[in-house]
């Protein structure tokens, strides 16, 4: 035992990664289903996705709030009868609406499949929006937003989605206290009509899956047909802002929230997966450049990182952090000073392997069991894409070299294509 | 069910095991039975500071992360009151390095001052961050010392005074490694794709020739029964008042800690629970509100906290919690309520158990509580409590001489 050699580790390579396929079929009124099986318990995971995100909506809040009024009354229902029921079967309820997506996910034991199928089609097809309860949600959504504004991280947020997206874009708007006065029973049923719609609509389904959940499924949605209208989506492209860098006073704060960050190519673009591996070197990580750096050597913050993201009409990268109000500077000239750097000299052998391998165990992560399987499956289909997408980034990890890393990063983080906010006290 | 192993090595490291051939990874828990709770009232935050310090390279491995990502691997830690966890997810043909990563630093630590002057930014800056720079971030730093008048859960886990912080020396840390960081004073599980024989064998190579360490003795101070309510009002700049309420419990390992925990369900387990339909949808008081139970070791609290709508009177509110549990005392019949709550800890139960990693973390703290097997039998402890339970509690601790009140009022003119 004394022999032990404790230097060096003993290291072996890490497996290939295999991505189960989704089964898919479509119900009887031509609805899309995808299955995954997967675990080892009797529980599911059931989504009902729709095209009804914020993209969709003319109004500030309107595809947030008709997504959360759904499970607030419907035709047969109380919303306490439906909270209540939800509650009683122990199932729990996701609502949540996105920029390009909306719908509800349900975890539950496998075994109260046709209970939770039954409160689904109430919540999902047949609210009715009462205007006791909107007026009550609008006032509580009110007070958290005015919480959440208090929070420098979250209105430094909001002003990159304006100043990348810009004002006028539902991807880049902020909202403001007068819309939460603006919306009525009327414009949300209007909304539930043209989005929630059989053809607006797929159901991904993962877990142990009970037997009969095709025939379930059909006997309660296969009613809901398609009215063959398709409303135009909205397509107009979002446009960022003039003004690169913004700086919102808070006075009182000891730290200031920075972004910095720019429009940038979504999934369905062939630079994207070396892209991924990139925003990995720079603070997509623990040791990455921006942790090792700005937290681990310098203490300035708490945590640093970036992170680049699809949308269907766009995509974005940023990199997020809180900092003391005197090291802000400090530390965002050390974010310019690690992109230029990335630009410049070539990512050495030993760190691209670091990268490589932490990104190829992320990769097992991300199909491990069957709730993160069936967020990779929807985060690739969303795009039109399936599990190639996947092999094609694992494949990436393994073959990119250092040129190709300067490449992109002179490419996709062009400095002065970059936003920068700031939020803190001056 | 879940099934698992167990054994100790003769240094006293225990060790517990969980096949699930379903997963190419495996994760490994290390819990130290060390927190907050430790630490001198003179030197707060050293259990968590210590955290960081753990990753900043040990006696034969410069830096810990670096190894662990170069095969694969991902890993976190958290310190709270009673203990201080290290946990890590890696692909089944690579455990060995976590074995050898954890190990090395259980071994001895590279106690280095320009670590620990960085780490103390760090945490510094994760004070602020999580506290200071937060609406609201100070209400429990107030509720604490309001409840706990000598007991060390008086002060959080980042420490009662940053000042604490930027004062630790290296000797202060090293004497806090060698007399809290041991085999004999730690649990370890491993959950995932691995056989039972070569967690074993694994461990005895790895973890076998430490020794044991002399471990610091624990002499907590008893906190004194409370008997009378405590009320504290601060004025902040926020957007909402807030109303926090905590009574104290008894400790974890009571048959209580079910029933209270049961209630706190019963008061504002999902939408449908007491104090959001009485409170939020009915008499529309408070924007949002919840209930739980701190899961201490010794006897923690029961806590509600909620924010008031605008123009809402803090007393008004007040009085309308106390009507909610006035109802409770009273007990009605509550049969369904009652059985939907057990159900949906049937579920969260099956669900927690659906990783690997709160499978090894919920294995290694029920070891540290003495029975492990709680992993398969707790949802039975909560199904076997009764109505009469329900309002035996909260007549027993959800009283006013047991509570304290904290009123946390906005000066803000809408």
């Amino acid at each position: 035992m004394n022999n032990l050699q404790r230097i060096q580790p003993p290291v072996f390579p890490v497996d290939k990664v295999n991505i189960p396929e989704a089964n898919s079929f479509r119900l009887n009124n031509g609805v899309p289903v995808y299955t995954i099986e997967a675990g080892t318990e009797d529980i599911m995971r059931l989504e009902f996705t729709f095209r009804a995100g914020q993209v969709k909506e003319h109004l500030p809040l309107l595809a947030s709030t008709c997504n959360l009024m759904l499970s607030e009354g419907s035709q047969n229902f109380s919303s306490e009868e439906l909270n209540r029921s939800l509650d009683y079967y122990g199932v729990f309820l996701n609502q949540s609406a996105e920029k390009d997506s909306a719908g509800i996910v349900l975890f539950f034991l496998s075994k109260h499949i046709e209970k939770v199928l039954e409160l689904s089609r109430e919540i999902l097809f047949r609210p009715v929006f009462p205007e006791p309860e909107l007026n009550a949600l609008m006032k509580k959504r009110l007070r958290w937003y005015l919480v959440n504004r208090e929070k420098v991280q979250n209105l430094a947020t909001d002003q990159f989605f304006e100043s990348v997206f810009g004002k006028n874009h539902p991807y880049g708007y902020q909202v403001i206290d007068r819309d939460f006065e603006n919306l009525t029973q009327a414009l949300l049923i209007d909304f539930h009509l043209k989005y929630y719609t059989p053809e607006n609509m797929a159901i991904i389904i993962s877990g142990k899956i009970h037997g009969k959940t095709a025939e379930l499924l059909n006997s309660y949605f296969e009613n809901m047909v398609p009215k063959g209208i398709n409303y135009k989506d909205y397509t107009t492209l979002p446009e960022g802002e003039k003004l690169k860098k913004v700086h919102l006073n808070k006075p009182g704060t000891v730290q200031s929230a920075v972004k910095i960050g720019s429009p940038t190519i979504n999934k369905r673009h062939s630079d994207y997966p070396g892209l991924k591996i990139l925003n990995s070197v720079l603070g997509g990580y623990f040791g990455s450049r921006l942790m090792k750096n700005i937290r681990e050597e310098k203490g300035y913050t708490y945590g640093i990182s970036s992170s680049v993201s699809s949308l269907e009409l766009s995509g974005y990268k940023v990199i997020s952090t809180e900092v003391g109000i005197k090291n802000c500077q400090k530390s965002i000239d050390e974010i310019y000073k690690e992109i230029k750097l990335l630009q410049s000299v070539p990512v050495k052998k030993e760190e691209m392997a670091v990268v490589r391998n932490y990104m190829s165990g992320e990769m097992l992560r991300m199909f491990d069991g069957p709730f993160a399987l069936a967020e990779s499956f929807r985060s690739a289909w969303e795009f039109g894409l399936d599990n190639n997408y996947y092999y094609r980034l694992a494949e990436k990890i393994k073959t990119i070299d250092p040129d190709e890393i300067i490449e992109l990063a002179r490419t996709y983080y062009n400095i002065d294509d970059l936003y920068e906010v700031t939020v803190g006290a001056e | 069910m879940i099934n698992y192993k167990r054994f100790s090595l003769e240094n006293g490291l225990r060790v517990l095991v969980h096949e699930d051939k379903s997963t190419p990874l495996v994760a490994m828990n290390l819990l130290y039975n060390v927190g907050s709770r430790d630490e001198n009232p003179e030197m707060t935050g050293l259990a968590h500071l210590f955290e960081h310090l753990m990753f900043g390279g040990s006696l034969n491995i410069p830096d810990y992360d670096t190894p662990l990502q170069l095969v694969g691997g991902e890993n976190n830690a958290f310190t709270s009151n009673d203990i201080t966890n290290y946990y890590l997810t890696i692909p089944a043909e690579n455990i060995e390095t976590g074995f050898w990563l954890e190990s090395d630093r259980m071994l001895e630590l590279d106690f280095s001052q320009k670590n620990l002057d960085t780490q103390k930014n760090v945490v510094i800056e994760e004070f602020n961050q999580r506290f200071i720079n937060q609406p609201y971030g100070e209400a429990l730093l107030k509720l604490k010392p309001l409840a706990y008048k000598i007991h060390p859960y008086r002060w959080p886990t980042i420490g009662m005074d940053i000042t604490h912080i930027e004062s630790t020396d290296l000797e202060q840390v090293k004497s806090f490694f060698f007399s809290h960081y041991a085999p004999n004073n730690a649990i370890l599980a491993l959950t995932g794709n691995i056989e039972y024989e070569l967690a074993f064998k694994l461990s005895q190579k790895w973890f076998g020739s430490i020794e044991k360490r002399k471990i610091q003795s624990r002499n907590l101070p008893v906190e004194p029964e409370q008997t009378e309510e405590r009320i504290m009002t601060i004025e902040k700049d926020v957007p909402s008042t807030a109303l926090y309420k905590a009574w104290h419990i008894g400790p974890r390992n009571s048959m209580d800690f079910y029933t209270l925990d049961l209630i706190t369900d019963l008061l504002a387990g999902g939408e449908s629970g007491r104090l959001y339909t009485k409170l939020v949808r009915e008499k529309k008081l408070f924007s949002e509100i919840n209930a739980y139970i701190t899961a201490d070791l010794d006897p923690g609290l029961i806590i509600i906290q909620g924010k008031l709508m605008k123009n809402i009177d803090i007393q008004y509110a007040e009085e309308s919690v106390n009507l909610v549990i006035n109802d409770l005392q009273n007990g009605n019949n509550m049969k369904d309520e009652m059985e939907k709550v057990k159900n949906k800890f049937e579920s969260s139960t099956v669900f927690s158990n659906t990783s690997i990693l709160n499978k090894a973390a919920n294995l290694s703290f029920f070891e540290l509580l003495g029975n492990p097997g709680l992993i398969n039998t707790e949802a039975d402890a909560y199904r076997s409590v009764t109505q009469e339970m329900v309002i035996e509690a909260t007549r027993k601790f959800i009283i006013p001489s047991n509570c304290s009140t904290l009123n946390y009022l906005s000066t803000r003119k809408e």
